[in-house]
């Protein structure tokens, strides 16, 4: 029996279609991964999950029981990272600790210890008495976290957490992660940063428009791309003429624009550099550099979707 | 709730400050605007004598036997000047032609000099035309008396004149032609009506109704920190949070208005009455009424700012209409009055002043006590619904 059941998912807002039917499994100690642009629907399906939203359709059931009417039956066995940071800005880290403990039942000796273990964990315990309007964005992420850590929940969802924050806070909070899953607890996570998905998840459902678009571990969406390269070009200047052209080469699948950049797949690697030289000179462009990674997240994502995961 | 309430104190705590801000203030308008309602404070009009007839030094010594104003002759730019520089109320332009024109039986023009129209220069004018009526009867009588005792005895018609225009002014100061008499039916013995118990006590309820209004609109403030999301998704129901910052809003007005009475007692001298029991259900009352109004109010808007915009505009026409800034016995307009009854604020005065002036018991707190409730629950329900509902 899975520890959550997610079936045929959907939420509206007028006419919005946010989520459109989705089904997953997560299973007990396992790290899900939820990857998928800005608009993806990840948030919303997040704020079904922990019963923010109500769906207009389908089920999400905890240990068998549906919590779509029940909501209790998970509220308490559930730790929420929200997107946003959801603080109070004039109390301290402790104060904002201590409140969330006790909203979570936690009284007395045990909120204390656990104040104390989380803000270890969180790596913040030197600066639990600053106001939270004094921390800076990664301190107000990691106690964001520890918020939702006291009550030693479960399941912890976490939605970006790391959106907007120093790559020294990033690797401590990936890494906190991957620790809380070390010690059995299960952990949605959602993200449009593929390699955090990559780095944390053993299981991953990809996102577009309101719909699961694949599903399963990085190794069987991996399969999706197998043998296909993923290549990264960039341009003194990108024209539309330029594009064109290299959608008219037969054996390209996708083309992306993304800044500077363009992104493609391909089957076919042995003709590429010439025929896209060939391209660039017909329109005047000059290559600046061509980068051929190993298919990735973000290959099956383009290979599926056509666009890049950035877009 | 417990959490709710906790973390509500634990806010105030470290944000006393506001809560002190607001009491301080509410404290010294209370002062300030008690202060000024209580002065003897008498207006100057200016008479500008351009007849300086008989009859014109008539009419400025019947103004002068009017308490309403003082009175002083002046010239007329000087009068001018005056008025525009607010150092007089107004002026009065006696214009030359007066006593020609009440002679051949004209009307007689007066003309008034003021920079705007308020209560002053509206009483300024009644006072002018009653003087003025009088006077052109007086005049007549004495008139028509004159000329029939002269028609009989050959004697002096100016001295008949004055004698008879004398004895018709003496009439009208000694023999008044209404006696009034009246008695006060109250059951208690209160003081009766006093100007500064009411600006107390109308000042005080109108500043606290701000520290209520905002501290229940801190549930906005939820919305903006993200924190409200975040604990609807945890144990905390609803109606907890809800519960917890109505309990918490209530106890921070109740506070904050028995500061002020209590400050209105030793610092201005205010008297509560002997019921103090009433005065206080009078403002539980109250202060559970506006917390709920406060919440609607909460619900009807999406942030904090539109609720700072929006609660100014409310929290001051109905303390207008309610009357805390002046007493409701001086409006005479029906719609006016109407609609006071639909303010908590003259409910709460009522009751109030009931006990503080009129000396009345529990029994003058009932009715008002049941329309605050009744009004209390009707926000109440509706803004649960409101904020619920988004």
């Amino acid at each position: 029996m899975a520890l959550l059941e997610v079936n045929n998912l959907k939420k509206y807002f007028k006419e919005v279609k946010a989520v459109d039917g989705i089904s997953f499994k997560v299973e007990r100690g396992e790290v899900f991964g939820l990857l998928g642009p800005n608009g993806a629907g990840k948030s919303t399906t997040i704020s079904m999950i922990s019963t923010l939203f109500k769906p207009n359709e389908g089920d999400i059931k905890y240990k068998n029981v549906s919590i779509i009417d029940n909501p209790s039956a998970i509220q308490q066995k559930l730790g929420v990272v929200p997107q946003e940071i959801a603080l109070y800005p004039t109390l301290s880290g402790y104060e904002n600790l201590k409140f969330w403990g006790h909203a979570y039942g936690l009284r007395g000796k045990e909120l204390s210890n656990r104040i104390e273990e989380v803000s270890e964990i969180i790596g913040i315990k030197d600066r639990l008495k600053d106001k939270i309007e004094k921390y800076s964005g990664g301190m107000k992420r990691r106690i964001n976290i520890g918020a939702a850590l006291l009550h030693n929940p479960e399941i912890l969802i976490m939605d970006e957490p790391t959106v907007g924050i120093d790559p020294q806070s990033r690797n401590h909070i990936l890494d906190t992660v991957l620790e809380l899953n070390k010690k059995g607890m299960t952990i949605i996570y959602t993200s449009h940063y593929m390699e955090e998905v990559e780095y944390l998840c053993t299981r991953v459902s990809i996102m577009d428009k309101g719909n699961i678009i694949a599903s399963g571990t990085q190794e069987e969406l991996l399969e999706i791309v197998k043998g296909k390269k993923k290549i990264n070009l960039r341009f003194d200047k990108i024209s539309d003429n330029l594009i064109d052209r290299i959608n008219s080469i037969d054996y390209i699948e996708n083309v992306d624009v993304h800044d500077d950049e363009i992104i493609l797949t391909t089957q076919n690697g042995e003709d590429i550099f010439k025929d896209l030289i060939a391209k660039s000179s017909e329109t005047e462009n000059s290559i600046l550099s061509i980068d051929i990674k190993k298919p990735n997240l973000e290959a099956v994502f383009l290979h599926l979707t056509g666009r890049a995961l950035r877009d | 709730m417990l959490s709710i309430i906790m973390l509500r104190l634990q806010r105030l705590k470290v944000e006393y400050y506001v809560f002190l801000v607001m009491t301080l203030m509410s404290l010294i308008f209370t002062f300030i605007f008690g202060a000024t309602q209580n002065q003897d404070y008498t207006p100057t009009i200016l008479v500008v004598d351009e007849d300086n007839s008989d009859y014109s030094k008539k009419v400025f010594s019947e103004l002068q036997d009017n308490n309403a104003f003082k009175y002083s002759i002046s010239e007329y730019d000087d009068a001018v000047k005056k008025v525009q520089d607010d150092k007089a109320a107004a002026a009065l332009v006696i214009n030359k032609g007066l006593q020609e024109n009440i002679e051949n039986n004209q009307k007689p023009v007066l003309g008034i000099i003021k920079t705007k129209e308020n209560i002053d220069t509206m009483t300024l004018e009644n006072i002018i035309s009653s003087i003025t009526s009088k006077m052109v009867g007086n005049i007549r009588i004495a008139s028509i008396t004159a000329d029939f005792i002269n028609q009989e005895k050959n004697i002096d018609h100016n001295k008949i004149f004055n004698e008879a225009y004398n004895k018709a002014v003496e009439t009208w100061k000694y023999k008044k032609p209404i006696e009034i008499s009246s008695t006060r039916l109250v059951e208690g013995n209160g003081t009766g009506y006093d100007n500064l118990t009411h600006s107390i006590i109308g000042f005080a309820l109108f500043f606290s109704m701000y520290t209520i209004v905002f501290a229940i609109g801190e549930i906005l403030n939820e919305k903006k920190y993200n924190t409200w999301n975040r604990i609807l998704v945890s144990p905390i129901s609803k109606n907890a949070i809800l519960g917890g910052n109505l309990i918490v809003s209530f106890l921070v007005g109740f506070v904050q208005v028995g500061i002020l009475f209590i400050a209105g007692k030793y610092l201005f001298g205010l008297n509560l009455g002997s019921n103090l029991l009433g005065v206080i259900i009078v403002l539980i009352a109250f202060v559970f009424t506006i917390t709920s109004m406060g919440l609607f109010l909460s619900g009807l808007v999406k942030t904090h700012s539109q609720l700072a915009a929006l609660t100014p505009v409310i929290l001051t026409s109905t303390s207008m209409l309610g009357g805390c800034m002046w007493p409701l016995d001086i409006v005479e307009n029906k719609i006016i009055l109407a609609l006071s009854n639909i303010t908590p604020q003259k409910w709460a005065i009522e009751g109030i002043e009931s006990i503080a002036m009129y000396g009345k018991g529990i029994n003058g707190v009932i009715i008002p006590t049941l329309v605050l409730l009744g009004m209390g629950l009707l926000f109440f329900s509706t803004g649960v619904k409101l904020v619920k509902s988004e």
